[in-house]
């Protein structure tokens, strides 16, 4: 649905982006995740054609964004973070106003919509009265009201209180759920990128430095919490069934080995075991083996 | 359609900000003290000279069409620039200033129709704020000495000189050159409407729109200068007094018009290429 191939931009002669590509397919959550300045929001920039690319091109649904912006981003809704709309209008006059440059307004669609991210009691308001968490729920209702197939959210729930970026996240996923949207992720939030996208690319200075599914950040080593005694004994037996040692009180084990197996050597070899439990391998461990610069699992 | 729709909308924009209407509030203030003087004796006598001067009937030409002109004459340039330097100059500018525009390039729009839009946007305030002072300043100056008399237009720097004793025939002349006010500062807009597209703060672009303008007067007034004086921008902008001339002189009026629409579009070209090969960080 989106594909982002080879992209390269330099700013002042400084690298933003370097060869970066990906492809998000219909339906997915896809999360774009690094540090500042990794290039997270140039990436952005160059798919809503904000930004022109040094090399290579975006394309949504097969239309070139550089070559035929306004046709590709028909299908496109985004969200920035902080949103700046125009405070001095109402919530619905900016989005009357955003509509017209996206084929028109629609007022019983954007009724809909306006009810929809809960904001109908404050939508004649002016926007210079909203909280930060209305803001974006308006946000949202711009983005939805052209139906889009693709939406883009640039760290939308920076600045949200925990119960709003529940509600966001859960009205994101509900959005791919029914509609079958494409949305692209932009954040720093890692648990949230964690509990929300199907896969993730991580970039570091310019650099696509992983990419892979969420669910698969459990396929390398497993890894255990472990007190074991005498630690000697439990050591060696470790190291007999092909595992290693990571940390005192942390050891890995060979994907192909059964952990209830090897519990039961330690207890035929009179090791007590006071506490043998799996360590959940995390976004956030993996990011930051990432930028820690550990070889990363692709 | 869906040009004019998007053309609401911007109007909607720029009416909806207060500085738009700081220069209707300023044009009123001031109408309203040049009336004022008007009425005074002093002033009264020095319209009396130069009307009887002429051979006409100060009677017949101090009125409110003359009142009306003169207001048009002597603070549309300087005063109305101001407003027009601002507005112009904001009106894309302010918007990259505030991050609007992101909003704005996240929909299926390209820069040059949204340029466009903005500058037609532009051209309108500009034509109706002339309008505006003319209307108001003429219903100012019925309000003070009633709405008969004819018009009396004597400019010596483009060496216009004109009387028209009927009212309805110097009403009509009025309109016109209010028409011509209206589209020769629409040069002055572009001016602005062009820095305005540069990768530069909102003021910047007023200001160094306002120092061309009258930098190009200053020069203008230099002696050395006369013999090149159809090479300047202002000197172009105040052809639609050759409007109240009897009978017109459609030639220099042609000449100066086309002159300045070939630089307005010049302008729009240069804002729009500035504009179109520009980065927009998210």
């Amino acid at each position: 649905m989106l594909e982002a191939t080879g992209l390269c931009k330099n700013f002042g002669g400084k690298p933003a982006l370097r060869d970066v590509s990906f492809r998000v397919e219909r339906g997915e959550i896809y999360g774009l995740l690094g540090h500042n300045g990794a290039g997270k929001s140039t990436s952005l920039g160059i798919i809503l054609g904000m930004i022109a690319p040094d090399g290579g091109g975006v394309t949504i649904d097969g239309i070139s964004v550089q070559r035929h912006h306004a046709r590709a981003l028909r299908k496109v809704g985004a969200i920035f973070e902080a949103p700046a709309f125009y405070d001095y209008l109402t919530g619905w006059e900016n989005l009357r106003l955003l509509m017209g440059y996206s084929g028109g307004f629609d007022a019983k669609a954007a009724h809909a919509v306006v009810a929809r991210v809960g904001l109908t009691a404050r939508i004649r308001s002016k926007v210079r009265t909203y909280s930060h968490g209305m803001r974006q729920r308006l946000a949202l209702a711009q983005a939805l009201l052209p139906e889009p197939e693709v939406l883009l959210l640039d760290e939308p729930t920076d600045g949200l209180d925990p119960e709003g970026i529940k509600w966001f996240r859960d009205f994101v996923l509900s959005l791919r759920d029914e509609r079958g949207m494409t949305v692209l992720f932009n954040s720093h939030l890692l648990s949230e990128v964690e509990l929300m996208c199907d896969r993730v690319a991580i970039l570091r200075e310019g650099r696509r430095v992983f990419e892979g599914s969420v669910t698969g950040l459990q396929d390398g080593v497993p890894v255990f919490e472990v007190d074991l005694e005498p630690w000697g004994t439990a050591c060696g037996l470790v190291h007999l069934s092909g595992g290693e040692i990571l940390s005192a009180g942390r050891i890995g084990l060979p994907v192909d080995l059964d952990p209830a197996a090897f519990v039961e050597t330690l207890v035929r070899a009179g090791v007590r075991i006071r506490a043998f439990a799996p360590v959940k391998r995390s976004l956030e461990d993996l990011y930051m083996e990432i930028l820690n610069g550990a070889p990363s699992p692709n | 359609m869906l040009f004019f729709e998007q053309l609401r909308g911007e109007l909607r924009k720029l009416f909806a900000r207060p500085r738009t209407w700081m220069g209707y509030g300023a044009f009123l203030v001031m109408e309203a003290v040049i009336l004022i003087v008007y009425k005074m004796d002093g002033s009264q006598r020095l319209m009396r000279r130069m009307v009887e001067q002429n051979g006409l009937d100060f009677s017949t030409y101090y009125s409110s069409l003359t009142i009306t002109f003169t207001i048009m004459l002597l603070s549309m340039v300087l005063l109305g620039a101001i407003y027009f330097a601002l507005v112009a100059g904001d009106i894309v500018a302010k918007e990259n200033e505030d991050g609007n525009l992101r909003l704005v390039f996240a929909r299926p729009i390209s820069r040059f129709r949204l340029l466009l839009v903005k500058y037609t946007a532009v051209c309108l305030y500009t034509f109706s704020f002339v309008f505006f002072v003319g209307l108001s300043g003429y219903a100012m100056a019925v309000a003070a000495v009633g709405w008969q008399g004819g018009l009396f237009v004597m400019e010596p720097k483009m060496k216009i000189f004109a009387a028209y004793g009927d009212w309805s025939t110097g009403a009509a002349r009025l309109a016109l050159s209010a028409a011509g006010i209206g589209i020769s500062m629409i040069t002055l807009s572009s001016i602005a409407f062009m820095f305005s597209c540069f990768k530069i703060k909102p003021a910047a672009a007023s200001i160094i729109t306002l120092t061309i303008l009258f930098v190009d007067m200053i020069l203008q007034e230099f002696p050395f200068f006369k013999p090149y004086q159809e090479w300047f921008i202002t000197w172009r902008m105040s052809s639609w007094l050759f409007l109240m001339e009897n009978p017109i002189s459609w030639a220099k009026i042609v000449e100066s018009y086309a002159l300045l629409f070939g630089l307005n579009v010049t302008l729009f070209t240069m804002g729009w290429l500035s504009f179109q090969t520009r980065d927009f960080k998210t």
